[in-house]
């Protein structure tokens, strides 16, 4: 990942173990500070909070007069319920990619993102994690999907991959969160032993559950640490190879491929990669990071995003290549729609956004230009959303059979569940934000220190 | 017990070393990041990662044996053809559960070993424990004979030394 010439150091200068324990502790306890939080985050969160209240209103009004408020019908039985979730899953692989794969890899500037990136996981799994439910349509019966000795005899079918997916889910959050939960043990006892009042003194001690640092402690905590990363790395390319094979198991036109786990793993980077800049870059500001978050760390993750870029644009030539190699006149019919049809604009917006904007990251002078990187990965997040948008709609608009054709039209009520679900993946992180240490200092101490 | 802060690792880790070697009483190190494995920060392993293993192993084996028995036994059924028993299928959710099964047990398996959660420590009562989370390097021993852990903890250039009652 380092070029020869010109290699921003992954930390500034003149920074210690010292300096960065005082200065990420100030970010979260802001002892003295005035005002104690800032304002930027009261805004940033009276806009989610807004949002979420618009998603809490459409899920309430969803429960109460079923899924018939959305444009779902026949033969497009799956619209923005799948869509969101798909894409919400995706946005969550950029934290355990950077936690654990580069944890694993052994590389520097990971360290400084991986507490932002999990948090970024943790969120976006959260809000993926409510889709599944809310798209059943007796949402209370959800604990069917448990396997469980019930009176009924019955058992999940365990040889579909929805029913993988639903262990792939329920094992990704509960990991999700035990990991970031495990990593941020130290951080807690420091902000425990740092914090002044007694009130933030008990909520952070409690949390931290009694770590001391104690020689025991660290010699658990490292190897429990790396068994973890080393399960998270293949546990996210599992879900969303499962994910893929959601679609890849049905017999839709332009599902039934064997290419669409791996299309799917490259896609969940590529997101995931471009919310872990759209968060870090103005953070980065507002927060003082930048002395951890350097250059460096931009610029890296800007080659990690046009790579991910890549990879899908390679996904999205194959598919093409698949259909006309391929035997099937219906996946050919259904292409050229998707193509020149009813949703081509959703077709080749997602071609811009996520393969051609991205180009422009060959050029380091782009990865290091901020406002240009954020609006690239915001077009990308877009670009991911539109993906999802032609593989479900346009596959199931354009069947085998001609005279089951349709199209599909979201509601009022789909739109607002989508953005509910954006207020509530920005309330949960403005929150870890504020409350959390937002930089793994004990991992940031240990770096600090050099090869002895 | 007797509560002793240093300013580098190594001299808190020699100052420990030496105390055990005579001592068969407690001596316990603590500071904010892992301990350097190049300054003999790495003594002796760990048994989580067997542990982990164990778990994985007893979730992914129990989730395929739950797949197996509800489509062989408990409720078999011909979907497209495929044989009741028809493992591949298994295989994802099998995994799945491994993972949730190392995951879970390495969390709890830390917990235990690790004696948390642990809110209140006799220990905690030291004014240099403050600072073991902060950067510092704390030494906490129990030694039998405490006249020669001072003398130690002096000879290695303990910054404070502190008596706390148990």
């Amino acid at each position: 990942m380092s070029g020869p010439a010109a290699v921003a150091p992954v930390v500034a200068p003149g920074e210690t173990a010292q300096s960065l324990t005082e200065r990420i502790c100030a970010v979260t306890l802001r002892e003295g500070a005035r005002p104690w939080t800032p304002l930027w985050w009261w805004a940033a969160l009276a806009v989610s909070l807004g949002l979420l209240g618009m998603g809490v209103i459409a899920v309430g009004w969803l429960f109460y007069a079923g899924l018939g408020i959305w444009g779902i019908d026949w033969p497009v039985v799956w619209g923005l319920d799948i869509l969101n979730y798909v894409w919400w899953i995706a946005i969550a692989s950029g934290g355990t990619f950077i936690s654990a794969l580069f944890f694993l890899l052994g590389v520097e500037w990971r360290t400084a993102l991986n507490r932002l990136a999990e948090s970024l996981t943790l969120c976006a799994a959260l809000c993926a994690a409510i889709f599944p439910i809310l798209h059943l349509g007796r949402p209370w019966f959800f604990y069917w999907l448990f396997p469980y000795p019930n009176t009924m005899g019955l058992w999940a079918q365990f040889r579909s991959p929805l029913v993988w997916d639903f262990f792939a889910i329920l094992t990704y959050v509960l990991a999700s969160i035990l990991f970031w939960y495990f990593g941020l043990l130290p951080d807690l006892a420091t902000l425990r032993d740092r914090a002044q009042g007694q009130g933030r003194r008990v909520f952070y001690g409690v949390l931290a559950l009694g770590f001391r640092g104690s020689g025991r402690q660290w010699r658990h905590y490292r190897a429990v640490y790396a068994v973890m990363a080393a399960l998270m790395a293949p546990l996210v390319v599992s879900v969303h190879s499962i994910v893929g094979m959601d679609f890849a198991g049905s017999a839709a036109t332009g599902w039934h491929s064997t290419q669409f786990p791996p299309f799917f793993v490259f896609g969940a980077a590529l997101s995931g990669f471009a919310v872990v800049l759209l968060a870090i870059l103005p953070l980065r500001s507002l927060l003082g990071l930048h002395a951890y978050v350097t250059e460096r760390h931009i610029d890296v993750l800007g080659r990690l995003f046009l790579t991910s870029s890549l990879c899908v644009g390679y996904a999205y030539v194959m598919d093409a290549f698949a259909t006309f190699y391929g035997p099937d006149e219906a996946d050919r019919t259904m292409f050229l729609m998707r193509v020149f049809g009813l949703y081509a604009p959703v077709y080749w917006g997602t071609i811009v956004l996520n393969i051609v904007f991205p180009q422009l990251l060959w050029w380091r002078s782009v990865r290091l230009t901020q406002p240009l990187v954020w609006l690239i990965g915001l077009g990308v997040l877009v670009g991911m959303w539109l993906e999802r948008f032609q593989i479900i709609v346009t596959s199931l608009a354009r069947t085998q059979l001609p005279s089951t054709w349709g199209q599909y039209t979201p509601t009022l009520w789909e739109w607002s569940l989508l953005f509910g679900t954006i207020g509530l993946f920005l309330t949960a992180f403005l929150l870890i934000v504020r409350l959390m240490p937002v930089v793994a200092m004990a991992e940031m101490r240990a770096m600090l220190r050099g090869p002895a | 017990m007797i509560v002793a802060a240093f300013a580098t690792e190594a001299a808190m880790r020699e100052a420990a070393a030496e105390i055990r070697r005579g001592d068969p009483g407690g001596v316990e190190t603590y500071m904010a990041m892992e301990p350097d494995e190049a300054q003999g920060g790495a003594e002796g392993g760990s048994i989580l990662p067997a542990v982990m293993l164990g778990g994985g192993v007893a979730g992914g084996l129990g989730g395929f044996l739950m797949q197996a028995y509800a489509t062989t036994i408990s409720y078999p059924q011909n979907i497209g053809g495929r044989p009741d028993l028809s493992w591949p299928a298994y295989i994802p959710t099998t995994f799945e559960l491994a993972v949730l099964g190392a995951v879970v047990a390495g969390m709890a398996g830390f917990l235990v070993l690790a004696g948390m959660p642990r809110l209140y420590d006799p220990v905690d009562e030291a004014e240099g424990m403050r600072a073991a989370m902060l950067g510092g390097y704390v030494l906490v021993a129990r030694p039998t004979d405490a006249a020669r852990a001072r003398q130690v903890l002096s000879r290695h250039a303990a910054i404070g030394i502190e008596d706390v009652a148990e």
